[in-house]
Formats: structure tokens, sequence, C-alpha cells
């Protein structure tokens, strides 16, 4: 209620409250429904993500957050900005964990300027505490999108051709102050095979529907901070790879985990290389990753070697993508009278009796399973329960 | 034990493949399967004794299958569960179930045994298909728990078998999902040691332990896999194992140092070749990409 009267306050926020109305009347009539509804479509929500095989999974991507004045608006609680970081923090955890081998840099404009917060780097950790400090910095002037581009473009155009290149640009404001012509910079952009997508806050602006037009990047202007979320996340699953990305096999080291002692029990305690340039005692320890091509120590993967130029990686790291590139196949939707009755009524991997209604059944080992077990084997573990333990059809995955 | 709503749900996954415990049967006489399954059933009782909102659950990781030894779905009707019923006498209900426990799980060995005589028999189990069951049963009883009880879930692997290469994919999928879900995975380990169950103790923050003495199972059971993990920070375990996190690569399933990744799929590759088996994609050839290119570029026009 007093949310309520508070926006009544703000003229500009009234012509959006409305709209908002309206998206919750639909999201109201969704969530009225019962239970089952709304798990059938999670279901079909996931059926509709299948058969996207091929993916650049080694991806770069720039954020560039405005941190202009329009940032301060409360259209979003507290304000634009704290809404945005929160969400943002979600994001790199998100994102690192489905692309572990990918990149990620910070830029924010503000007073008609750009600047790097982060430099490309696949640590969650060091960008996520870098986004929770941009609390405290105050959002000013004008943003300036050609600015904010081209610093990212100055680093993007570097990377391997193999990779996608990517920037994401969270738009609070309506205007933009440019020094030269931004059309020059879209071609550019263009030429260097760097999409962009823009998350307005606002409102749809006619030069950010052209730059995300031309580079093929998405566009799109939230409603709520539900549906920023949902904008958001569609950038979390990586994009199909782009014909102009070159595939390569790319020589990569997986170092062993040492545990400082030797085999006598000596502990030979070192300096690692990713904190050599500390004041602190961090990274002096005796154990750490030694990259098998140079012995250089590292406390950290996935990372690439200072020394040798190998990128270090663990085989979990990998792991963690292959999912993707085997996508479990659904299972079929089937009514329980359909059933063999001499079929024992219950899910496979859960135990639990199956309802009276729909069953689901999986098309390599013919198991039956549960609606909640076959939501999470899909959404979640991306292994049929039932292929994986019987010896007939536990290499399921492999046959690709 | 001062907090009355928390519980916690242990499922053990045990490796019943015939051909190493047959090998063992020939070089212990005296250390059968059944006695191991005894100490595993003082071990589960303990488990349950506790506290009284624990919940159990024991799957087999057989050579060409694995399946529910308790609580099996047929059964759960007439038991009421894994969940003693809370009003009655709790002290003859408890006997109750730990016979019920018992028996049901030996009854369930033995078929298990029995129709598996026939056929092939591998030298590994099929480990990723019980984590696979045991996480999809976690998450079933962590939806089904009353609000305002603490279910906590873990997992305790007791292995004597080799690994199962052809497992990889589906074993790491299921120990992401158990890191996912806040799930710990232990492992007690018979007799080889096994580099992916290092992993995934390592990754899911659970105790990895090769027994030295078998024949002193049940102590180890009851002294570092007993505690739960929120309590182990506290004891003194034993030290932690190098975990080996090599990759094997896929086409000879060789653990690597340095491998070749295919930048469309990451598949492993222990050499270069020009196409990936797995994604067929062609590569372009390697060396010093950069300055080949810029020398075309300049032939060309
Ligand atoms: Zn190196
Ligand atoms: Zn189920
Ligand atoms: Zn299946
Ligand atoms: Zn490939």
């Amino acid at each position: 209620m007093a949310e309520d009267d508070e926006k009544g306050y703000r003229w500009e926020t009234e012509y959006e409250k409305s709209w908002e109305e309206l998206t919750e009347d639909a999201a109201g009539l969704l969530q009225a429904s019962v239970d089952e509804i709304a798990l059938k479509a999670k279901r079909r929500k996931l059926l509709d993500k299948l058969g996207n095989i091929r993916l650049g999974m080694m991806r770069h991507l720039y954020i560039i957050i405005d941190m202009s004045a329009a940032m301060e608006d409360q259209d979003l609680k507290p304000t634009r900005l704290h809404s945005t970081l929160k969400l943002l923090e979600n994001f790199i955890e998100e994102y690192f964990d489905q692309n572990p081998i990918s990149q990620l840099g910070i830029i924010t404009t503000r007073n008609k300027r750009a600047e790097k917060v982060t430099e490309l780097g696949g640590n969650p950790r060091r960008h996520i505490s870098a986004v929770k400090a941009l609390v405290t910095r105050s959002c000013q002037g004008e943003p300036s999108l050609q600015n904010s581009l081209e610093l990212a473009l100055q680093t993007l155009r570097h990377m391997p051709s193999h990779a996608s290149r990517e920037i994401l640009i969270l738009f609070a404001s309506l205007t933009t102050c440019d020094p030269g012509n931004i059309k020059e910079t879209v071609k550019l952009l263009k030429e260097n095979n760097i999409s962009c997508s823009i998350i307005g806050l606002a409102a749809e602006v006619r030069i950010c529907k052209k730059l995300c037009h031309d580079t093929n990047g998405r566009y799109g202007v939230i409603l709520d901070e539900t549906h920023y979320k949902d904008l958001l996340a569609q950038h979390i699953t990586p994009p199909p790879a782009t014909v102009s990305t070159e595939s390569s096999l790319i020589r990569m080291g997986f170092p062993h985990h040492q545990l400082g002692s030797d085999k006598n029990g000596h502990e030979k305690p070192s300096m690692c290389m990713c904190h050599l340039d500390s004041k602190s005692t961090q990274g002096f320890s005796s154990t750490g990753y030694f990259c098998p091509q140079c012995k250089s120590k590292y406390c950290e993967l996935p990372i690439e070697c200072k020394a040798c130029g190998l990128t270090l990686v663990s085989a979990p790291h990998l792991a963690r993508s292959y999912h993707h590139l085997f996508p479990l196949e659904a299972f079929h939707e089937m009514p329980v009278a359909q059933l063999d009755p001499s079929v024992s009524r219950v899910c496979h991997s859960c135990q639990a009796q199956l309802p009276e209604s729909n069953v689901y059944v999986c098309g390599k080992c013919q198991h039956i399973f549960c609606i909640d077990c076959d939501l999470f084997v899909h959404e979640t573990l991306h292994t049929c329960p039932g292929c994986a333990s019987s010896r007939a059809t536990q290499m399921s995955h492999m046959s690709l | 034990m001062s907090d009355r709503k928390k519980a916690s749900l242990l499922v053990v996954v045990i490796d019943t493949n015939p051909v190493w415990w047959g090998q063992r049967l020939v070089d212990q006489p005296d250390k059968s399967l059944t006695q191991f399954l005894d100490s595993i059933m003082v071990f589960t009782n303990s488990h349950l004794m506790m506290n009284h909102r624990n919940k159990l659950a024991v799957i087999a990781a057989h050579t060409n299958q694995s399946c529910f030894l308790y609580p099996r779905a047929e059964s759960r009707e007439a038991a009421g569960g894994g969940e003693p019923g809370g009003a009655a006498g709790a002290h003859d209900g408890k006997y109750e179930l730990f016979a019920q426990v018992n028996e049901q799980v030996m009854e369930e060995v033995k078929n298990l045994i029995l129709t598996s005589l026939e056929g092939h028999s591998e030298t590994d189990s099929l480990l990723a298909g019980a984590l696979a069951m045991s996480l999809c049963y976690i998450h079933r009883c962590e939806k089904e728990s009353f609000t305002g009880e603490d279910l906590s879930s873990r997992i305790l692997i007791i292995k004597g078998s080799e690994d199962n290469p052809a497992q990889y994919m589906n074993f790491m999928n299921a120990v992401f999902t158990a890191q996912k879900q806040n799930v710990t995975i232990d492992a007690c380990i018979l007799d080889n040691d096994s580099g992916l169950l290092q992993q995934a103790c390592d990754i899911t923050g659970g105790v990895y332990l090769k027994i030295p003495q078998p024949s002193g199972l049940l102590q180890y059971l009851l002294w570092v896999f007993l505690p739960d993990p929120t309590l182990r920070l506290k004891l003194t375990l034993p030290p932690k194992a190098q975990v080996d996190y090599r990759a094997a690569c896929f086409c000879h399933r060789n653990l690597i140092d340095i491998g070749y990744v295919c930048s469309v799929c990451l598949s492993i590759f222990c050499s270069f070749s020009p196409i990936c088996s797995t994604c067929q994609t062609t590569f372009k050839f390697m060396g010093l990409p950069k300055i080949a290119k810029k020398k075309q570029k300049k032939l060309n026009p």
C-alpha cells in the first residue's frame, strides 16, 4: 500500500504504473491456476530450449552499466542502480556456472565518459566484489554510448576469433552524449563481429534499437524487476555459435593440485604467480596448481599461465558445460491409463507413487518418472537416472 | 540434538559388484559381503538412532543395474515409509524399523545377486545411476519435508570396484547437481582408489577415505561418516587426499596433463586432429594464426 502511494507522487512512474498493472494481471492469471499448470508451463519452456547443440562456449562479454543521473530513478526499488547491481551479482555467478571458461568485464559510463571497472577475466569473485563496490558510487550526468562502446571494442577486437565477442549494455538514460558519429562505431563493431545487446530501463530509444539490430544483438525494455531479471537471464545461456566465429583446437593444460608436502612430509611453501605483486602474505603457501608446461604456481583455476600463455583449466570446469552439448532428450508424456498393468506405478528415480494423471517415459530406457523428477532431471541433473542405472543405456550421452 | 526440528537424510550407496566381491571371497574367505552388509546395517541403524527425524535410503550400485534397496515403493505403504510414526511408542517402533530396514536390505541384495547371476558381469559398477537416483530421492524428500523442518541431506558411497570411465559425463552431472543442491558426497573406499570419487568429494566438500583395514569398516563408518558435515569441523578427521584433476581425453580415455580442446564443444583430445569427432567441426591449422592471416591478406589483393 505504502509503495503504491509513493509511486503516485512521481509523474514519470505513473505512466509506467498502468503498464505494470497490465502485466501483473496477466501474471496473476497464470499464478491463480493450479500447481500442475505451472509445472507444465515449466516443462514446455524446457522443451523449447532443446535442440541447440552447437554453442560458442568461450565467450568474451563486456557489461556496460549506465551510471548516469537516470540511474538514480526510483521506479525500481530502492533505485535503478541498486536493483541493477543486485541482479548483476546473481547474473555473474550464473554466467560462470554455465560458461565455465568464458570471460567477463565491466565498464561504467557517466558524465559523458566511460571507465573500465574490471578487465576481462574468468574469476567471478573479482567481478562480484567490483559490482558490490559500485553501490557507493554516485550516478551523475549523461552517459556516452559511443565512448563506452569504443572502450569495450579496444579490448574485444583482440580476442581470438574462435571465441564470441559480446557487449551487454544496461541503459537507463533516454539520451547519449557522443563525441562523434555513433554510426561509425556501430559499423566498426559489426566489422569486428561483436554483438551488442541492450536492456533498456526506461523506454525504447531509436539508436539503441539500431545498434542491436545491426550487430545481431537483442534489444529489450524492462516492464518491472521480474522482467528485468528474465531479460538478463537470456544472456546467461550461451548464444548459438555464429558462422563467422572461427573454430579451432586450443591447447590447454590440466594442472595437478599439489598439497605441498613431498613424500617425506616436508612442506615447501612458495609464492603463486597470481599474487606476486601483492604486499600481503596471501598466495604464499605450500598448496597450489602447477602449470604442466612451465611449473608456475597458481592458486586458482581457470587462468592463463602468465609465464607461458597456456590456458589452465580443471577437467570438472569443462565437464560443467557438457550438458549443453549433450542435452537430455525430453521424456514422453503419457496418461497412466495407457501403462501396461504389470508395470509398477512407481517413479523409477524417487520411488513416489505415481499420480492418477500423467507420467513421463524416457524414450531410451523406457523407465517411468513422475513430473517432479522429470523437471528436476531436465532442469538440473541433465542425466536420466534410468539410463544411467542400466548397462545397456549408460553410454547414451556419448553416442552423438 | 537440542534443535528438534533438525533432520538428516542419509543415502547410502553400496557397491555390490559381484566380480569384486567374488575376488575378495577368494582372497579372504572370512570377509564376505554379508559381513560388510552387517557393518553397514549397524551404521545405518546408528544414523536413525541419532535423531528420530532422521531418514534413510539405501541404493545398490550393481554391475548391470542400480536400484533402491530401501525404501522399496512396494513395501512402503505397509511399512509407513522411512519415517517412524510420530506418536506411536517410540522405542518399539524403532526396533521394528531397524529390523525392517535390515531385513529388506538383505532380501533385496540377495534378489539382486541372484537375478544377475547369468550373463556377463563387468568389473565396474553403475555408480552414476545410483547417484542420480539418490539425488532425485533427496529432491523429493526435501520437497515433501514440512515447513519448519530443516532437512540436510548427504550421500555416502561405499565402494570397492574400479571406476567406470564410460559414465564420466553422467557422474559429473550428478556431482555438480549435488553441489548445487548442497548435498555432501562422502566416499568410503574399500580397495581401488577412485579418481572420480576424489573429485566428487572435493567438489561437494565431503570426506574421501580409503580405509587401510577393510575389516574395521564399522569403526571407520561410525567415527568418520556418522557425524553430520556440520559437526565435522569440530572433529579431527583423516587429512585430505590429493585430488587428481587431470582430464581424460575423449579419444582414448587417457589421463592427460596437456591436451587440445575443441572451441565449439569443449571436447578434449590428446593429439591434434583436423576434425572434431564430437561435433564434426573442421579446424584450421593452428600454427601462429595471427601472423599467417596478416600475410594472407596482403597477398590476396
Ligand atoms: Zn605455464
Ligand atoms: Zn519421481
Ligand atoms: Zn532414460
Ligand atoms: Zn567439437
